[in-house]
């Protein structure tokens, strides 16, 4: 039977904008790609694996770059906040939904309208709060006596002259993801069927062996949280410039200044063209961005989908 | 399906209508208005938005738009012919200048200073500091306050003893040109020159002692709001948050605060080592400003440059030439706070652009 006429008129009008959307996507990917040859050519591997960032303007044989600093220091604060995460939002998908009784709805709505009231926030918000607040909070009440009392670990061993530094950010970014994490949690939790509630109930669980129970059942969704949150960590950059330190310097002590890929290219975009192989460094770090962006959440919808299996 | 059609025809009529105002109200507007286009410096735009105001305010015909796009992109942008004038930090280097002799005129139209800002809890008394212990700092060799070589310097001062937070700007800026500049000139060696430029590899960055901010702004910032830290900020942001200023030790030895007069006397002794007309080669004023002689002067001056072209279009000339007759006369006497007037003699200098700009 042949479609009505203005069915085939909506497909039509829709299409160039649909596929537009991909098309950005692909063109943006490959533009990255593109743009970011004459750096690899330029440094090759070296990129990966030096600290530097020595460019000379108009002088492309004195023009050195490394982004070892900024990628490691995304790495590590985009893992360290999605650790921070995921026990935040499940204890908050745990109040919602286990502690307050079914019938204080409108307590559960308010939490989970809040929650997305802070991950519709503007980042700068939460950049200046990080900066302004949390930074001088932090130094004061928690690395001081971090670095005191565990300082042998090395992790804490560098003395905190400062609160903007590679943990400030990664604590700020929890924050920040645990509203997308606790989204995707709380969505399948509220999918588990209500057979299984009641069967592990009614083996007379406690509370705390109940709520194991359940989130064993959802365990993917809480990777795929995982692995979403760490996409946002990594690529978020207003809050993460503001906090991280800006300095060239390897993460190795937690407590000391650093960079993020996307603070670096924040940083230094605009004057970029000004030097030789900037531009194409940035870009090149972009792509890096953008793969690692691709892989968490393509991992994390692969789990979401094992979830939807399940229950 | 009577409903949907009708949907999705309002929904396409109404795209269509937003798009006709939108390209209408782009053509229209302004059409009598003779439009001076300009940008690039971000540290000049508060005080070129100031003289735009007033310059419409006496030519309401005329209207001048600047866009605070940084001194790189704006001198760029005027080489491609987008602006009527560019505004930069730095003159135009010798090899830009060498291609585009005759067709580009550079003015310094304003003085600025950078400003030695720090944060040391409980100290009343003004820090006194040189060239060679600020490189030091920078460096990250002097780690602690009370390092013997500030405390020489300081003598009366009761320094403590906490390691030096320094904080830097993190993206590209003439700033840190300026800054870096009077250290490789004042520091005699201990600052190399391959470490001058808008964005460079801090030494200090590598100590964990070093914190970059993200402009003018996120230097005030950063020192701020962390005790015993030391940062670079242009004047005006020293001055509107209040943050305490160094004094810095001039090539003849005397310890000088940024303000109008040593501001002016360090572009008054560059004077004799630059040129007299718009169409020479103003490269060397960054070098004969910085760290210049006499008295008073202040060490770390600089200038900022207008630069435009020899030939104007007919119905722009006029216009362009009135602009730079107000900046140069009229404009001098409505500086915003934290920058500083040219001294007369360059003004005067600037006025010959008058009589070279032609038609064409």
């Amino acid at each position: 039977m042949a479609e009505p006429r203005h069915d085939k008129l909506f497909y039509y009008t829709l299409l160039p904008f649909a596929s537009t959307s991909l098309a950005i996507v692909l063109l943006l990917a490959s533009i990255l790609a593109v743009n970011s040859l004459p750096a690899i050519e330029r440094y090759g591997l070296s990129l990966l694996t030096r600290n530097v960032w020595s460019p000379v303007e108009l002088d492309p044989e004195a023009s050195d770059y490394g982004l070892l600093a900024p990628l490691l220091g995304t790495l590590v604060t985009a893992t360290i906040a999605t650790m921070a995460s995921i026990p935040i939002a499940a204890s908050l998908v745990y109040v919602s939904e286990e502690v307050l009784p079914a019938r204080m709805l409108r307590v559960r709505s308010a939490i989970s309208i809040l929650v997305d009231v802070m991950a519709g926030m503007p980042t700068i918000v939460y950049g200046l709060w990080g900066a302004l607040v949390l930074a001088p909070l932090l130094l004061n009440y928690v690395y001081q006596p971090l670095n005191k009392y565990f300082g042998f670990i090395p992790l804490f061993a560098c003395s905190p002259y400062t609160g903007l530094n590679i943990l400030t950010a990664s604590l700020l970014l929890s924050i920040m993801i645990t509203p997308f994490v606790f989204a995707v949690v709380r969505e399948s939790y509220t999918q588990i069927p209500l057979s299984y509630r009641e069967a592990s109930l009614s083996l007379g669980t406690t509370k705390y062996e109940h709520f194991r129970i359940m989130l064993g059942i959802i365990k993917p969704s809480l990777i795929a949280g995982a692995l979403l949150g760490f996409g946002r960590a990594a690529s978020e950059t207003v809050a993460v410039t503001l906090v991280v330190g800006n300095a060239f310097n390897l993460p190795y002590c937690l407590l000391s200044p650093g960079y993020t890929v996307s603070a670096l290219i924040a940083n230094q975009f605009n004057n970029a063209p000004l030097y030789p192989y900037m531009e194409s460094v940035l870009l090149f770090s972009g792509a890096i961005l953008l793969l690692l962006g691709l892989v968490s959440n393509l991992a994390g919808l692969i789990m979401l989908s094992r979830v939807k299996a399940r229950v | 399906m009577g409903l949907n059609t009708k949907v999705l025809a309002a929904a396409a009529a109404l795209i269509l209508l937003a798009l006709a105002a939108a390209f209408l109200a782009f053509r229209g507007g302004g059409q009598d208005e003779i439009v001076i286009q300009g940008g690039g410096s971000t540290f000049a735009a508060p005080q070129v938005y100031e003289w735009a105001r007033g310059f419409s305010s006496k030519y309401p015909e005329i209207k001048v738009n600047y866009a605070s796009v940084g001194s790189g992109s704006g001198v760029a942008q005027f080489l491609e012919g987008t602006l009527d004038f560019a505004s930069s930090d730095p003159p135009l280097d010798k090899s830009q200048w060498s291609k585009l002799e005759g067709e580009v005129l550079q003015m310094p139209v304003l003085l600025g200073a950078v400003s030695i800002v720090y944060n040391l809890p409980g100290l009343n008394e003004e820090l006194r500091l040189n060239g060679e212990t600020l490189a030091l700092i920078y460096l990250g060799e002097i780690s602690y306050w009370n390092d013997e070589r500030i405390a020489r310097l300081n003598p009366d001062i009761d320094l403590p003893e906490e390691q030096i937070i320094v904080v830097y700007r993190s993206d590209s800026s003439g700033t840190t040109q300026v800054f870096t500049y009077y250290l490789y000139k004042s520091s005699g060696g201990l600052w190399p020159e391959s470490l001058v430029g808008k964005t460079i590899d801090w030494p200090v960055a590598k100590t964990g002692r070093g914190i970059g901010g993200k402009g003018n702004e996120g230097v005030t910032q950063v020192v701020k709001n962390t005790p015993y830290s030391i940062g670079y900020v242009e004047l005006s942001y020293a001055l509107e948050n209040q943050l305490p200023m160094a004094l810095l030790e001039n090539r003849e030895g005397n310890f000088v605060k940024p303000a109008e007069e040593t501001i002016a006397s360090a572009a008054l002794n560059a004077l004799k080592e630059l040129p007299d007309n718009p169409l020479d080669d103003w490269s060397p004023a960054l070098d004969s400003i910085i760290y210049t002689e006499g008295e008073n002067s202040y060490p770390l001056t600089s200038f900022t440059f207008f630069i435009f072209r020899t030939k104007y279009s007919d119905e722009k000339i006029e216009a362009i030439k009135l602009w730079i007759e107000y900046i140069n006369t009229e404009g001098q006497d409505r500086m915003i706070p934290g920058y500083i007037p040219i001294p007369k003699e360059i003004a005067s200098i600037n006025l010959k652009a008058l009589e070279i700009i032609s038609r064409g």
